[in-house]
């Protein structure tokens, strides 16, 4: 049985212009101990789908499978059972902590609302800020005496108080320095290693997704369009958009940089408001014909193990 | 450290300092005003209408009764403070709660307690106090509801903007992705966010509500058996061609104290908003 598994899920926002779909129909599995890398353009929806798993935005339709429970329709006291297995990880530190909290206040919430002793939390507080290797007069300081670097680590902490089994990461190294994003970055595999707790790890930066992902889902204006594990996608990536996308990749050394073949992906992103009828990508699609303009993909098995949704792969 | 900081911000503005001190002054002669003044100040001590000076057992003088001004003044520090004070925190208690309630939640929530806050602020405020004191009865605590209940929209606003700008940053998702309540998300991490500039806005209710209650007495609905500030200068009236200073020491008193607190909310303002200091 896998961890997470999404099936059709859907997420929609009303907005002035009319219905945002920002998630349109996700089905997705995530196992035990494994890595998920979620990437796609600012405004796909990624960030939107990790919170609609978090059921911090309400969720249209489909179905989300926690442990084999559904937990779309449960409403917030039925939700505390899943609280404990699923925590996110934010993207701006600097956001993501109550700049009138301490520390250790913070790191402390999760137990405190799960009914656990004052002295058993402390405790608990203690060994989270020694685990993501924080000093332990941390706690009694406030957020704005920390580095981003070390703020991340806090909610690290905080997203790791009740030994949850899947941690949503949303971006969490983008706002952080090159230098400060390995170590949190290898703070996240350390950690994976020890507890055994998954990721889905969504992002933009495709060399993070790389390193850390043991598979990788690419999304494009609600969607998803390629899923495999991340040396397919890498090697031999299917579906245009995810050529294009890897294609677009800085490669550090410059002769297999200007060695490579590029496809330059012409246009913007359409807007999320009135996407293109068929596949959302024929706008921009080098492989685009008619048939795009008419039926919309489905993803579907490519043959090396990934599957794509393209109607020309 | 973060005390310190605060006093360093608020004593850098001359103003709010020097607002401060003379609060404190007024607040210590309200605190001691029977130790200075054992006995009742409404009895009458002497001759009537003696000015200023004239008499050095009376150095600010008697009204027209014979009563002795200074000993009004200092009664009534307390009877003015108390109702600046409590009236602010009814105005802050309704605004924090319609605001916060309206901003949290939005959708029709919001709707509804802002438009009930537009409502309040169409009929003039003076004319709603009177009238709530009227139909109430001219008790303190009547006055002082009366004059929380017409300021508390200004409150509602400020708080609703603080909410709506900090009910969807990330530390709020962290503690709904807890499955923290939304009555806890609002009292145990939004509102200590958003408490700085209500706080402000509260001391300068402070200074409006003794207005308030200077002109609800003036017109003489105010409490009979308070000798408030605004009391003495609605008792003088009668008298203001002749003996002036009957009205004037207590509407001196009134614009000092209220001077002050507008000082002080300045004050407050720059030390609890540092971000707005340099604008």
């Amino acid at each position: 049985m896998s961890l997470l598994s999404l099936k059709d899920v859907r997420v929609q926002f009303n907005t002035s212009g009319g219905v945002v779909r920002a998630v349109n129909g996700v089905s997705l599995d995530l196992a035990v101990g494994e890595t998920l890398g979620l990437v796609g353009e600012s405004g796909c929806g990624k960030s939107t789908l990790g919170k609609a798993i978090m059921k911090l935005v309400p969720v249209a339709g489909g179905e989300i499978v926690v442990e084999g429970v559904d937990i779309a329709p449960l409403n917030r006291e039925q939700l505390t059972d899943m609280r404990r297995k699923v925590q996110m990880i934010f993207q701006d530190p600097y956001g993501s902590l109550n700049p009138r909290s301490t520390v250790g206040r913070s790191v402390a919430q999760p137990m405190v609302l799960a009914g656990w002793k004052a002295n058993a939390t402390a405790e608990r507080v203690e060994t989270l800020l020694r685990w993501v290797g924080l000093p332990s007069d941390a706690k009694q300081r406030y957020p704005h005496e920390f580095s981003g670097g070390q703020r991340q680590r806090i909610g690290i902490a905080r997203a790791l108080a009740l030994s949850p089994k899947l941690i949503i990461c949303d971006e969490p190294v983008s706002a952080l320095d090159v230098s400060v994003r390995a170590q949190v970055i290898n703070l996240l595999e350390d950690l994976k290693s020890q507890f055994g707790v998954s990721y889905l790890f969504i992002s933009h930066d495709l060399s993070v997704v790389e390193h850390i992902a043991d598979r990788v889902a690419v999304m494009y204006l609600g969607m998803l369009f390629e899923v495999g594990g991340r040396d397919q996608i890498w090697r031999d990536p299917r579906h245009p958009y995810t050529k294009a996308l890897l294609a677009a990749a800085p490669i550090a050394n410059p002769k297999l940089a200007r060695a490579r073949q590029r496809t330059v992906l012409q246009g913007e992103l359409p807007s999320p408001l009135n996407p293109p009828p068929g596949c959302p990508f024929n706008s921009r699609c080098p492989l685009a014909q008619d048939r795009c303009r008419a039926e919309k993909p489905v993803l579907r098995p490519v043959g090396n193990g990934a599957q794509a949704a393209c109607h020309f792969v | 450290m973060q005390r310190f900081e605060f006093l360093g911000r608020f004593s850098r503005n001359r103003g709010a300092l020097v607002g401060a001190c003379l609060i404190l002054v007024v607040a210590l002669m309200a605190a001691f005003a029977s130790v200075f003044f054992p006995t009742d100040p409404l009895r009458i001590v002497g001759m009537p209408e003696l000015w200023p000076g004239e008499d050095p057992e009376f150095p600010l003088g008697t009204d027209s009764l014979g009563r002795d001004i200074l000993s009004m003044i200092v009664h009534g520090a307390r009877a003015t403070l108390l109702i600046g004070l409590f009236a602010s925190a009814v105005a802050t208690l309704i605004g924090v709660s319609v605001g916060a309630a309206a901003g949290y939640f939005g959708g029709w929530v919001d709707e509804i307690g802002m438009r009930v806050a537009e409502l309040f602020q169409t009929i003039p405020n003076l004319i709603f106090v009177l009238t709530i004191v009227v139909i109430l009865g001219s008790t303190l605590t009547n006055i002082v509801i009366a004059i929380g209940i017409v300021s508390w929209t200004p409150i509602a606003r400020m708080t609703r903007a603080e909410f709506l700008s900090l009910r969807d940053r990330e530390f709020v998702q962290a503690c709904r992705s807890m499955g923290m309540s939304d009555l806890r998300i609002i009292v145990s991490e939004i509102l200590p966010n958003a408490l700085p500039p209500v706080i402000v806005l509260s001391s300068l209710v402070v200074a409006g509500a003794i207005l308030f209650e200077s002109a609800v007495s003036f017109l003489g609905l105010g409490d009979p058996n308070v000798a408030s500030w605004g009391r003495l200068v609605g008792d003088g009236r009668q008298l203001i061609r002749s003996s002036w200073y009957i009205c004037a020491i207590p509407g001196i008193a009134i614009m000092i104290t209220v001077l002050c607190l507008n000082l002080v909310g300045d004050g407050l303002n720059d030390a609890l908003n540092p971000k707005l200091r340099d604008r």
